[in-house]
């Protein structure tokens, strides 16, 4: 495969109540946006183990976004503030030991952003798309 | 010139009048191992027996593993539970770990008599292995290892070696600063000052290098692993009744395959498992048999930890746990 027609898979781990909802608005306003992302609705973005993220890898996942309500708009009153710490400390690591952090991404999207949903999206494909395959994390054959 | 033999009869002392007593059950330490200079772990349960405790710079076990299993000792059918308290001798970097399971509740503060050595670094054994070479064998049953404040000396029949401290001291102690216990009952030893070091050094080494660098570094070390598991059997936090790792329904997370990947994910989540609550005792890189600088994902996110939370964990079992509590006002880096 050519790099110029490399399409990233990318996994979205997205809470139900913010971030699922934005895109679900996304789709509804028909806001275009790249088709690289697969969804997982969440519970919550707590929810997000970080080994969630490096299986997702594992698997063969070109990059991770997790997306969760605002701080202090979180429908569990604090799941985003745990998972903020969490993923963090998870970028953190990635980064000590030579996995491009750019392939991991959180975002904080409220239910009304639809919008800001699809810039993410577009955004964070087009920063994966350059970094190219990862091939660091990911198993054989699958 | 620290005074191993002192130290060591005032422990014996200690725990003699503690098991006469009847304050604990038993009293976990190290006595002189078979080869004599590596120092093994001992259960002392007879007052009788307390002769047998040492304390030299070869006493390099974390002991607070064996009260990890005491405390998860599930009686048998019919067996009375005993839960009187236990005693153990531990150094510095160990007493960290104490403060660590009394935090997580899993060692209830009243179960435990803490005799606390102050202690200014132990031996590295892959490190002694290879000094021991120049002592002809013969020679080597009665080995005694004493420590001053610039080099270690190795004392055997009919003669002794001098060793600059850097060549035989343990990785942990080079970066260590706790060299006094932060939870004990009894303290043996004087309080040591003015070890002022760079904590961070051997972080630092690697933060410098490029990204490429770094996975190279990383690619190399964990393709070694042949997971054993035996960082994390010996790691005084990793007390889940079952571990992820083991679990197997509904699937297993990570492959018996020993590969980058496999291997990657598995450092990976070991370290942040223990993110915010390991204490660096040193333990996983010790036991290790290939030789992984495990202890270097530990120590990156206990600085970030430091960095980013002001969380710093082991040193005061009132602190909150670090993914157990949150702060508004943490830093926020997400879009």
């Amino acid at each position: 495969m050519t790099d110029d027609n490399f399409e990233p898979k990318i996994i979205g781990f997205l809470c139900n109540w913010c971030s699922y909802t934005g895109a679900d608005l996304a789709g509804v306003s028909r806001i275009q946006y790249p088709s690289n992302i697969r969804i997982i609705k969440v519970m919550c973005s707590g929810r997000v183990n970080p080994q969630f993220v490096l299986k997702a890898f594992q698997e063969g996942a070109d990059g991770v976004l997790v997306s969760g309500c605002h701080p202090g708009d979180c429908h569990y009153i604090e799941g985003n503030y745990h998972a903020r710490r969490k993923l963090t400390m998870l970028s953190d690591i990635l980064e000590f030991t030579g996995i491009e952090p750019e392939r991991f991404q959180m975002s904080w999207v409220s239910a009304s952003e639809g919008k800001k949903f699809a810039e993410i999206v577009t955004a964070f494909t087009e920063q994966v798309k350059e970094l190219g395959p990862q091939k660091k994390l990911a198993g054989g054959e699958k | 010139m620290v005074d191993y033999n002192a130290m060591t009869l005032d422990i014996r002392a200690k725990a003699k009048a503690m098991l006469e007593n009847k304050e604990v059950k038993y009293i976990i330490g190290w006595e002189r191992g078979a080869n004599s200079f590596i120092s093994r772990p001992v259960i002392i349960r007879d007052a009788g027996d307390t002769d047998r405790l040492v304390w030299n710079p070869g006493c390099v076990d974390n002991l607070t593993r064996y009260l990890v299993e005491e405390m998860q000792y599930k009686p048998k059918r019919g067996e009375e539970p005993d839960l009187s308290p236990v005693g153990i001798i531990v150094k510095p970097c160990d007493s960290k770990s104490i403060v660590e399971l009394i935090k997580e509740n899993i060692v209830p503060r009243e179960r435990v008599k803490i005799i606390a050595v102050t202690n200014i670094g132990t031996v590295e054994t892959n490190k002694l292995r290879k000094i021991l070479q120049k002592i002809p064998q013969d020679k080597r049953a009665g080995i005694d290892i004493l420590q001053d404040d610039n080099e270690f000396t190795i004392k055997y029949e009919g003669g002794e070696l001098k060793v600059p401290r850097p060549e035989l001291l343990a990785n942990k102690c080079e970066t260590c600063v706790t060299h006094n216990p932060v939870i004990h009952d009894v303290v043996i030893g004087d309080k040591i000052e003015g070890f002022e070091k760079d904590e961070w050094a051997d972080v630092a080494e690697l933060e410098n290098m490029s990204p490429e660098e770094r996975w190279k570094f990383w690619e190399a070390q964990i393709s070694k692993c042949v997971r054993c598991y035996a960082c994390r059997d010996s790691c005084s936090l990793c007390y889940c009744a079952e571990c992820v790792f083991d679990k197997e329904k509904p699937f297993t997370w990570i492959d018996k395959t020993v590969d980058v990947s496999n291997n990657m994910f598995y450092h990976l989540v070991r370290a942040m498992h223990l993110a915010g609550r390991c204490v660096d005792c040193g333990e996983c890189e010790r036991v290790c048999p290939v030789n992984i600088p495990i202890r270097k994902l530990n120590r990156l996110l206990l600085k970030s930890a430091k960095d980013r939370y002001r969380i710093y964990p082991g040193m005061n079992p009132e602190d909150k746990p670090m993914f157990g509590s949150y702060d508004i006002a943490d830093p926020d880096e997400v879009v």
